[in-house]
């Protein structure tokens, strides 16, 4: 499971990330917990799911002037 | 908050993505971003002259490095790195500019940065004039003739130096950069434009890439450089007494660098960063263009002054509020002054929690690094957060501002990497002012106070507040 701490554009991280597959790494949204959304993934490499889940925020163009986090819960 | 958070994102979030979002202002922000390699090494030069040159003197009676062979020597290879760095930054920034323009179209970005580079080099003087005029001064015709010859001008009275063939160093320091950003601009995106319309000489699929790529910029670029060099001398008729530099550095650069200093926009810059930060948005990222292209250029012209004088030369022609020191006076733990946040909260909090997310945050925080504590805690978004997050800054700035206005403490004068520790940023920020610490320290009482109260009253509430998972 990752963990996003963002405070804006949650649905639309929630959108991105549940549509998202790349190098076989899927997202699925599981909970909300304040400013911070928790996604399933099917990855082995947790650090690898957050730094994809990290540059595909920051592609958006609503992402650029995010101020967000996105670390991995073991 | 909910509400909030929706009417932000329907009517000020899109806004400020637009701003941080917008090609031309990202070019901008890596441009500037671009140039940190020579900035920062020339800094190190600046500073390491700082501290064998100019510190000692302040403890040490009688102490002149320039002297001490050793030290004398490093002052000299400190030059070196200065002559290629800090002394050309506008030079180095251009370049930067046209490249990151050309980059954020597509198009070849090495023709870029070349054609913003010439240019805004094409406008600068090639020529000097000086002169000698004392009292007293009466030249004998043999000297007045040698003179004359050499090419100079010269009268019993007076001699006038000219010649041709320098680039001036003050055209191509900090000076040059809104004429850079301007013409770098106008220069790149007529290539741009240019190459997109595929304006180009096209060769054979046998040329290699490199040769048939710079082939393709030369009609693109070339269009340019004209319509630039037309525009000087168009300008150059209209105002025959300045260069387009010069004219720019006294109708533009220097009111607006002289806006910049005032007390309402160091506080309102302050207060905007804070804003953004706490609705979750990298407020320097948006406020860049502010930031970087009028407290940077300043704080370069800072550098730049201090090598040549040291901080005398910087508190009589420099500037008091330079991008660094929103880093020395209020952004100590990062933005927010959040380092007093954690002591306060290590001292004064009950709540589990917030103690367990302290005592995580204070090796990230003394260097600068408040992340952990800003999604920890939560500092974004948490209601009891807002005024001290928003307040506490503002008033540390205030402190700094004064201080240095006041002439308590010597303008931040150095570029100093934003993970430095609080006070041996400020020490260094300053050139080696022992005050400047002490100044830091203010600020980080009265912060630390302004946190406090806010800290024991969220003692009283509830941890698992607003926490409830929604699915």
């Amino acid at each position: 499971m990752i963990e996003i701490s963002s405070a804006a554009y949650q649905d639309k991280i929630i959108e991105l990330l549940n549509n998202l597959n790349k190098d076989g790494i899927q997202f699925s949204y599981k909970e909300k917990k304040g400013i911070n959304l928790y996604f399933e993934t099917n990855a082995g490499d947790l650090e690898k799911a957050s730094s994809l889940a990290k540059s595909a925020i920051k592609n958006q163009p609503w992402g650029s002037v995010l101020y967000f986090r996105v670390s991995p819960v073991k | 908050m909910n509400a909030l958070v929706a009417w932000l994102e329907k009517f000020f979030l899109p806004l400020a993505s637009k701003i941080g979002g917008q090609k031309h202002l990202i070019a901008l922000r890596d441009a500037f971003i671009g140039t940190l390699p020579a900035t920062m090494a020339g800094s190190v030069a600046v500073m390491l002259n700082a501290i064998l040159r100019d510190l000692p003197p302040q403890f040490i009676d009688g102490y002149d490095g320039t002297t001490i062979p050793v030290i004398k020597q490093i002052i000299t290879i400190n030059g070196y790195v200065w002559n290629g760095t800090l002394a050309i930054a506008g030079l180095i920034f251009v370049f930067s500019w046209g490249y990151n323009i050309a980059k954020a179209y597509g198009v070849n970005e090495l023709s870029g940065g070349i054609v913003s580079t010439a240019a805004s080099i094409a406008g600068i003087t090639f020529s000097f004039t000086g002169g000698i005029k004392l009292k007293g001064l009466n030249l004998d015709p043999a000297t007045i003739e040698a003179i004359n010859k050499a090419g100079w001008a010269a009268t019993p009275k007076e001699i006038t130096a000219t010649g041709w063939g320098w680039l001036p160093l003050n055209n191509l320091d900090a000076n040059f950069f809104f004429t850079a950003m301007i013409i770098g601009f106008i220069a790149t995106m007529i290539y741009v434009k240019l190459m997109l319309k595929d304006i180009t000489i096209k060769l054979p699929d046998s040329v290699p890439p490199a040769i048939s790529k710079a082939f393709a910029s030369i009609i693109p670029a070339t269009a340019a450089l004209y319509v630039v060099a037309i525009f000087y001398w168009l300008f150059s008729l209209m105002v025959p007494d300045m260069t387009f530099l010069q004219w720019m550095q006294k109708t533009i650069a220097e009111p607006l660098l002289g806006l910049s200093q005032g007390f309402g926009a160091v506080v309102l810059t302050a207060l905007f960063v804070q804003l953004f930060w706490f609705f979750g948005i990298h407020g320097p990222n948006v406020l860049a263009p502010i930031l970087e292209s009028v407290f940077g250029v300043a704080q370069l012209q800072n550098v730049n002054l201090f090598q040549k004088g040291g901080a005398d030369l910087v508190i009589s022609e420099g500037y008091n509020w330079v991008r660094g020191s929103f880093d020395a006076y209020a952004w100590f733990g990062g933005s927010g002054g959040t380092l007093v946040l954690i002591l306060a909260i290590l001292l004064f909090s009950k709540r589990k929690d917030y103690l367990t997310v302290g005592k995580l945050s204070v090796g990230p925080g003394i260097f600068n690094i408040n992340e952990p504590i800003m999604f920890g805690l939560p500092i974004v978004l948490n209601p009891i957060m807002f005024i001290p997050f928003l307040l506490a800054p503002v008033v540390s700035v205030s402190i700094g501002y004064f201080a240095t206005i006041w002439g308590l403490v010597n303008p931040v004068s150095q570029q100093v990497v934003w993970v430095t520790p609080p006070f041996l940023m400020s020490f260094l920020a300053t050139g080696g002012d022992w005050r400047a610490p002490i100044v830091t320290l203010v600020a980080m009482v009265v912060s630390f106070l302004i946190w406090v109260p806010f800290v024991m009253a969220a003692n009283k509430m509830d941890p698992s507040l607003g926490e409830e998972a929604e699915k």
